[in-house]
């Protein structure tokens, strides 16, 4: 389901490109180019290319775990982009209050700082929703606002501004910053350019084992089976004795930490201070599409986390390559959630014989339903394809 | 299963041929070709302001020279290091970065690839504490804002000195986007005129803390309104055209900023322009003619880089008459608007 839903984004995007006089060839050719560096036809380096389609990766994953694990509890957690601020904000503050502390200690100190503060923003929501009932898409919608404004004081005006007339935070402490796999030489060539320019930074590492403590976690323990069971059925969870007000906030502390890592990871690996370019930052809403497609398994969530990071980075090689505007990434993206949405390629496949086996059971509706049938079939990475 | 599978993918493949049938190509090239790339912030090539002007200067040099330019958007800030990256590691000869928010990854892109030319709209290379790195193949490409901001600042000191203004209330003031130096030299200089034309004049002074969500702007510029401003000056780019609307809706004046505003609303009675094209076009004409120069290039209306348009308002001959008379003391250097807002 989630590979044709793909191609369907492909195809609509292609004729979207050809009516409007580009060439959809070109235009996909400079994708996959700036995607995964093959079929580069105007000098770019491979290398380079898949170089930054990890980075914008990384973040994904984790934020990517971050909506995907509330999911399974019933939770729609729209609210990954505030609680990724709040850990980039807080790995901000300890890595330049703290800037002198040796890196052994002082890199550990930032990302679970920034792990307790993306746990904090989201906590707050989960508290509502156990305690009063305040829907979890409101809060989370609303505290990402906070997080936004509150990022906009720090370092407009605030503690944390380099200096006046500027709108980025001082830079982070040299211990506080994650290393990047190759050295951040200028001098050093490495496949034909300066090794500084290949920006994967072991923050990599860390987003493969949040991934994979989400699958354990999910799977392998008994809060991982509250939490489902919460999911699917809050009465039926209630009557097996889980307590469904503690399963719906430990899921959000945790889904909070996950998204606080992703941003602490961000700030240590990549920027290494706050700047107003997080105004403006989609990671976390680009996560709810990426845990969709994933099927909120974790090997669902890294291969579609590629996929948008491919995309995003591809997305700029095409408009260079091909004229053609980087925002029909969007557009694909888009029209990927749209036909993982409203799953009407089943509807599709009916009409056409031939096409595809008609289904035994009625084609379930719309994202909840097609994670709840999935979730129902464990183990999940075998649910996917169609 | 697999067998329907791969009759599907057939059926993708074909259609995308088809499509592709129908779709254009054109390449070409000569030899002794100056590449060059420009790389647009996250305003996009649309934001009616300087990206939009530094495409059109870069139009205009690929027709006047024998030039190949390519644009990549930045759909997020994440995307500066890797479009000017790409740029430089194909061998173009000039990557143009558009705006002050672009410098720290001008100043990291520059120092890997010595040997391609950077030029900056609004800003130098800097480090991650904004220190200037002053690379030796970095332009940075400035503006004298205080001059465009200074002839509009004319245009509302002398409409309320002969009580040409909606209300007449003495009343004026700017929004700016974010208190950073290219925005406040608008501001210092729109203050300092129109205090010098009509002294009696109050000028309120607000912030948006946006570039982008003209929502944010509106609410400031309402609030400037109910304080009786009746000629609002936007100095935030896409979140600026917020002020345009308010000013619009409470039928009172507004100025726009950068480009030529005068379609956005009919409220916009003139505009302070920051010439980006022509920065744009002179620095890839540097590079085609060997004459590239590190550190500042500033524009200003000595050098036609700055000056303002007269859009949905006829002015009054005495207005036309002071206007004409500042800009020539400014040209000729007698009269020189301050950088620094004005107590």
């Amino acid at each position: 389901m989630p590979i044709a839903s793909v191609l369907f984004a492909f195809l609509v995007g292609a004729i979207i490109v050809a009516v409007t006089r580009g060439n959809p060839l070109s235009a996909y050719a400079g994708l996959i180019c700036g995607g995964f560096g093959i079929a580069c036809t105007q000098g770019e380096n491979p290398a380079l290319q898949i170089s930054n389609t990890i980075v914008f990766m990384i973040p994904l994953i984790t934020a990517g775990v971050a909506v995907a694990l509330p999911f399974r509890a019933g939770l729609f957690n729209i609210g990954a982009e505030g609680q990724l601020l709040a850990g980039a904000m807080a790995c901000t503050a300890l890595g330049i209050k703290l800037h002198d502390w040796p890196a052994v200690i002082l890199l550990p100190t930032v990302l679970v700082g920034g792990m307790l503060a993306g746990a904090f923003w989201a906590g707050i929501a989960g508290v509502l929703k156990a305690t009063v009932g305040a829907h979890e898409v409101v809060t989370t919608i609303m505290l990402n606002y906070v997080a936004q404004w509150l990022l906009r004081y720090l370092i407009i005006g605030g503690p944390l501004q380099l200096a006046a007339g500027t709108s980025k935070s001082l830079p982070i402490g040299k211990g506080a910053e994650l290393a990047t796999i190759l050295p951040n030489d200028n001098s050093l060539i490495i496949f034909d350019l300066p090794a500084s320019v290949y920006r994967v930074h072991t923050g990599l590492v860390i987003a493969v084992i949040a991934a994979a403590v989400f699958a354990i976690l999910l799977w392998r323990t008994s809060l991982g089976y509250e939490i489902r069971a919460a999911g699917q059925s809050q009465k039926a969870a209630r009557y097996a004795g889980v307590s469904v007000r503690r399963t719906i906030i430990v899921t959000m502390l945790i889904a909070g930490a996950f998204s606080g890592l992703a941003g602490a990871v961000q700030i240590a690996g990549v920027d290494h201070n706050l700047t107003d370019k997080y105004f403006s930052d989609t990671t976390g809403f680009d996560a709810i599409a990426v845990a969709l497609l994933g099927l909120g398994s974790a090997v669902g969530i890294v291969l579609a986390a590629l996929l948008f990071g491919a995309l995003h980075s591809g997305g700029s090689v095409m408009q260079a390559d091909a004229g053609i505007s980087s925002s029909l990434v969007l557009v694909l993206q888009a029209l990927i959630l749209f036909s993982i949405a409203a799953n009407f390629l089943n509807a599709i496949k009916l009409r056409i014989p031939g096409l595809g086996q008609a289904p035994s059971a009625p084609a379930p509706a719309g994202v909840g339903a097609a994670l709840m049938t999935e979730a129902a079939s464990a183990p999940p990475e075998q649910a996917g394809g169609t | 299963m697999v067998r329907s599978q791969l009759r599907f993918l057939a059926l993708v493949g074909a259609v995308l041929m088809i499509v592709a049938a129908c779709g254009s190509t054109s390449s070409g090239s000569t030899a002794k070709q100056v590449k060059v790339g420009l790389v647009t912030d996250v305003g996009g090539l649309n934001d009616k302001s300087f990206n939009h002007l530094a495409y059109v200067g870069l139009q205009r040099a690929i027709a006047d020279f024998n030039v190949k330019g390519d644009v990549t958007e930045s759909k997020t800030g994440d995307d500066y290091v890797p479009n000017l990256t790409n740029f430089a590691s194909k061998g173009y000869d000039l990557v143009i970065g558009v705006g002050f928010l672009m410098q720290e990854a001008v100043g990291t892109v520059s120092g890997q690839f010595p040997n391609v030319h950077f030029a900056i709209i609004d800003g130098a290379g800097t480090d991650a504490s904004g220190k200037d790195l002053a690379h030796a193949n970095v332009e940075s490409l400035f503006f004298k804002e205080q001059d465009a901001g200074a002839m509009v600042g004319v245009i509302a000191g002398m409409l309320e000195k002969d009580k040409k203004a909606p209300g007449n209330t003495n009343v004026i003031s700017a929004v700016g986007g974010v208190s950073i130096p290219p925005v406040n030299h608008y501001i210092a200089g729109y203050k300092w005129a129109a205090t010098m034309e009509d002294p009696g004049i109050k000028v309120l002074v607000g912030y948006s803390n946006d570039f982008t969500d003209p929502a944010k702007c509106k609410s400031v510029a309402q609030s400037q309104i109910g304080a009786k401003s009746e000629i609002l000056f936007q100095v935030a780019g896409g979140c600026g055209l917020g002020v345009l609307q308010a000013a619009g809706q409470a039928k009172v004046y507004s100025i726009g900023v950068d480009a030529d505003q005068k379609d956005a609303d009919p409220s916009v009675i003139a505009s302070a322009l920051k010439k980006v094209d022509v920065a744009t076009y002179t620095a890839i004409k540097n590079v085609v003619n060997n004459q590239f120069q590190s550190g500042a290039l500033t524009f200003s209306i000595a050098n036609d880089g700055a000056g303002y348009s007269l859009d949905n308002l006829q002015l009054p001959s005495d207005i036309q008459a002071e206007l004409d008379k500042v800009q020539a003391a400014i040209k000729a250097g007698t009269m020189t608007p301050p950088a620094d807002i004005p107590a």
